[in-house]
């Protein structure tokens, strides 16, 4: 249903060039990827304009003792890009997660140091920026530096 | 990783070379391991709870210190251990450096050493690796200096990071990288 508006972005390398799957070329694979990772996921949501899928937010805890923590991950078709969609929608998603998975506690978002539009979307939302990480993430072929944000579940609570 | 060990008078300011040596342990280091392992303030920033017994000590050494496959013993001259480091892989271009040393010892230099000699050989032990990392409680302070001394670059500080014994903490992240020099 999904997989052709899906392929529009999934399938371009410009979108998924930081992201750990690679970009897909067919729809049989967007249709693989959506029924065996998308749909089984813990907390995944498209981001759509007039319900047609522009995007994707991923929210993934780990397991175990270590599922206070989550990963947020992110991708936009590149055509909309500079919009401040991926910002909303992100802002709108963090809101829901705390409340959906309440056993999370931190989110966090590991970014590379030269994908600067992706760290101004955590730092609009008000995530922190932690550290600088060196040498972190070995990803398609290449070792990168990458910043750490967070954003806990107690930061959003109201201020006394 | 075995060093001579050399005699040396106590020196309080700096760490002369030699005084500490690393080994892998054995079943029969299990009374030197129980001084540590029972320790509660020892245990305090580890995820394991303190030994409570000779058995548990000996299970625990056969099951997990004796399988461990980068783990050495801290000795002093008389090549008794005080402690033990450890690297773990994290993936295929990273590796954590972990080190736990008995109380009595604490305040001495002598985790800053076996840190140091450690950093000095993983590299070359393991070419691939592009970074070493520790990571240590924000209250952890005595473990924070030694990898400061040993020249460790402190990245910052992820909130609510680690799961310790069911409570959650900040955790301060160091590394090391190939290109780093040691202090």
């Amino acid at each position: 249903m999904d997989a052709h508006d899906f392929l529009r972005w999934a399938g371009d390398d410009r979108v998924t060039g930081n992201l750990r799957w690679p970009a897909f070329t067919s729809e049989e694979e967007a249709l693989t990827f959506i029924r065996d990772v998308c749909l089984p996921h813990p907390w995944r949501r498209s981001i759509c304009i007039d319900d047609r899928s522009i995007g994707f937010i991923s929210i993934f805890p780990e397991t175990g003792d270590n599922r206070f923590k989550a990963h947020i991950g992110y991708g936009l078709s590149h055509e909309y890009w500079g919009k401040g969609i991926t910002t909303r929608a992100v802002s709108v998603a963090v809101s829901q997660v705390f409340n959906d998975l309440p056993h999370v506690l931190r989110l966090q978002a590991f970014v590379q140091t030269q994908n600067k539009a992706s760290q101004r979307v955590v730092e609009k939302i008000g995530f922190q920026k932690e550290c600088l990480l060196r040498k972190y993430t070995y990803l398609k072929g290449q070792i990168y530096d990458v910043f750490v944000y967070s954003l806990l579940s107690s930061d959003l609570l109201p201020l006394p | 990783m075995e060093m001579d060990s050399q005699e040396t008078q106590p020196i309080i300011s700096s760490s002369p070379p030699g005084r500490i040596s690393l080994r892998p342990m054995t079943l029969s280091d299990v009374d030197d391991y129980m001084v540590w392992a029972t320790d509660p303030k020892v245990a305090r920033f580890c995820t394991w709870e303190p030994c409570t017994s000779r058995d548990e000590a000996i299970k625990y050494i056969t099951d997990r210190v004796l399988t461990h496959p980068w783990l050495r013993a801290i000795c002093l001259e008389d090549d008794r251990p005080i402690g033990y480091i450890l690297i773990m892989a994290v993936d295929n271009i990273r590796k954590e450096i972990g080190y736990v040393l008995a109380r009595k010892y604490w305040g001495k230099g002598f985790a800053t050493e076996a840190v140091r000699l450690v950093t000095a050989e993983v590299f070359k032990e393991f070419p691939e690796i592009e970074r070493l990392e520790a990571l240590v409680d924000v209250d952890n302070v005595g473990s924070q200096r030694v990898l400061e001394k040993v020249g460790f670059t402190k990245e910052g500080v992820m909130r609510k990071f680690l799961c310790i014994k069911g409570s959650v903490r900040d955790t301060v992240m160091f590394s090391f990288l190939p290109t780093d020099t040691l202090k």
